[in-house]
């Protein structure tokens, strides 16, 4: 393929996958969009001014959304480092089969987990708590930590952190300047793709949480469903832009907690990864 | 003593947390899935041990097309994002350029969650949505009834095309990565030995990113298979897709219908096992007989 035609052609394909988020935009501030018109006759707020009304429950069920994902991130986050540190760096009986267990969330149905376990959830009264739809959401998140944490060990090894150790740091001291800053770029993929995962989860929110716990997807699909167009235009957008944030502050949380820290740890890591 | 002990402890005690909430959360719903599909119960234990709901579910004339209708929607939305993700990754590869604009858009659709993918193909493709509309603009049709019902059909189109939109992306984001890591010097050596573009994709490209465009597949295939949001908002009410149909049977104000619910779960899921298990048989057989052939 010529060059010309090889980058009309990502462009277009581009465009085709980007322009439907545009419209939906558009929609977002569309009062009046009859058919067959292809653009709105009359914009307005209707939709964004519903979602943030004082008070409204559609700002309650963000807020609650931002909390369960922000715990979910940081949970999911503690347990996978130890882990992926675990399978980067150790030999052991068993590590093979580890491996496989923490990636089978990917490719077992969350559908079949959460009707399994949700009898059980009942019985230890998690449903409808916040509590057990955080532990339900930490589940489809291990996969993506256990992977990201796994490859970045294998990558950077320990030998920082026995230094560190030989020079009278103790583990805390280690943990924070030394591991932490070491594995940054993988904490961030890692937070990001966790927060996400949490963020949109819809199935297993209205299974556990049972209609008391609502977050904002579950507010969302009624109005997909009828087919209020400004509606779940309004909130595919605050959607978006919070999640875009959502991201934006892990990463500059991270990056500021980096700058603050030692920068050897980080000086390390780029060699290592240029060398490889 | 305790010392070496202690050290050939340690991955476990780093293994701990996670592998306790996988435990708690995931193995056992999965095993109380199973033991509920073959008919083991609190009260009764083991006494009515039964393959009874398999049978009966395999018999479900529902069953079998919603099983069908799954299989096929997830097979086509993920080989036609394999094929759109691996040719925009390999035509961007080759680009002088690395066009960070391109990329950050094309991350896009991977925040963006499942259910404003199915609201975004309802938009577009709905019989008002903005294809009918252009349609009418060129003349093609005047009545939003003459559009194509694609979206809550028989076909599963508009869960297909969701499936898509979302996938694609991702395909694109890691074999781009991949082929990223391939390109330089391996490129180079085979230009200078005077590869052209056909035989740069079919005999470096192709090979060495092969395995990574096969896991992805089996990861987004066993994700639309068993994910229940997108067949639900864009999906016909018949056939209905595995995981939906799983649901409609456990909410069944009858409990006794939970077990058939349960005996779905488990097809779909076994399904999914399999699909991995098949992908680590080809992939041993593929090494052992073409790869170090190949290399030696």
């Amino acid at each position: 393929m010529k060059k010309q035609t090889s980058r009309a052609v990502l462009v277009v394909v581009a465009l085709a996958f980007i322009l439907p988020l545009m419209i939906i935009l558009l929609w977002s501030v569309t009062v009046s969009w009859p058919f067959p018109d292809l653009f709105p006759r009359e914009f307005g707020l209707r939709g964004l001014a519903q979602i943030f009304e004082e008070g409204s429950r559609a700002l309650e069920s963000l807020y609650t959304s931002v909390k369960i994902s922000l715990w979910v991130t940081i949970l999911t986050l503690m347990i996978t480092i130890p882990g992926g540190k675990a399978l980067g760096i150790y030999d052991f009986p068993g590590k093979a089969f580890i491996k496989i267990f923490a990636l089978a969330p990917l490719i077992i149905s969350p559908v079949a987990i959460g009707m399994g376990i949700h009898s059980t959830f009942i019985r230890l009264g998690l449903t409808n708590t916040e509590l057990g739809v955080v532990l339900i959401h930490i589940v489809p998140g291990i996969p993506y930590g256990i992977r990201i944490f796994t490859n970045i060990f294998e990558l950077v090894g320990n030998q920082l952190e026995e230094q560190g150790k030989v020079l009278g740091a103790n583990s805390f001291q280690v943990f924070f300047h030394i591991t932490l800053p070491t594995i940054l770029p993988g904490l961030i993929s890692a937070g990001s793709m966790i927060f996400i995962i949490s963020f949109s989860q819809y199935f297993l929110t209205f299974l556990i949480g049972g209609g008391s716990v609502i977050t904002f997807p579950l507010m969302m699909v009624p109005y997909i469903q009828s087919g209020d167009r400004t509606m779940a235009a309004s909130y595919s957008a605050v959607f978006i832009v919070v999640t875009l944030c959502g991201l934006l502050a892990i990463e500059k949380v991270l990056k500021l907690y980096y700058s603050k820290s030692s920068g050897i740890a980080g000086a390390f890591y780029t060699r290592k990864k240029v060398k490889s | 003593m305790f010392g070496v002990k202690k050290t050939q402890l340690t991955p476990y005690i780093y293994l701990l947390p996670v592998i306790s909430i996988l435990l708690f959360v995931f193995t056992l719903g999965l095993v109380m899935s199973i033991f509920q599909s073959i008919g083991v119960h609190g009260d009764s234990g083991f006494e009515n041990l039964t393959v009874e709901y398999y049978r009966e579910v395999f018999r479900s004339g529902g069953f079998r097309s919603g099983l069908f209708f799954s299989l096929r929607v997830s097979l086509i939305s993920t080989g036609i994002a394999v094929i759109i993700g691996v040719g925009l990754a390999y035509l961007l590869v080759m680009q002088q350029r690395e066009w960070k604009i391109l990329q950050i858009l094309l991350k896009l659709p991977i925040i963006v969650p499942h259910l404003v993918a199915a609201f975004i193909i309802f938009t577009l493709f709905s019989q008002s949505g903005i294809l009918a509309r252009i349609g009418v603009l060129l003349g093609l049709m005047e009545h939003p009834r003459e559009f194509p019902g694609l979206i809550f059909d028989r076909q599963g189109v508009g869960v297909i095309l969701a499936y898509v939109w979302k996938g694609t992306p991702f395909i694109f984001l890691i074999v781009y990565q991949v082929l990223r890591s391939i390109h330089g010097e391996m490129v180079e050596a085979a230009r200078n030995l005077g590869a052209k573009g056909k035989d740069l994709f079919f005999e470096i490209f192709l090979p060495l990113s092969i395995p990574s465009v096969f896991s992805t597949f089996i990861i987004l295939f066993a994700f639309s298979f068993g994910s229940y949001e997108i067949p639900f908002l864009l999906g016909p009410t018949s056939p209905r897709a595995l995981p939906v149909l799983a649901y409609v049977e456990y909410i069944h104000p009858d409990w006794m219908n939970r077990p058939y619910a349960m005996a779905m779960n488990m097809v779909l899921a076994g399904i999914s096992v399999f699909l991995v298990w098949l992908y680590h048989w080809v992939f041993k057989k593929f090494r052992r007989h073409n790869w170090e052939g190949r290399s030696r």
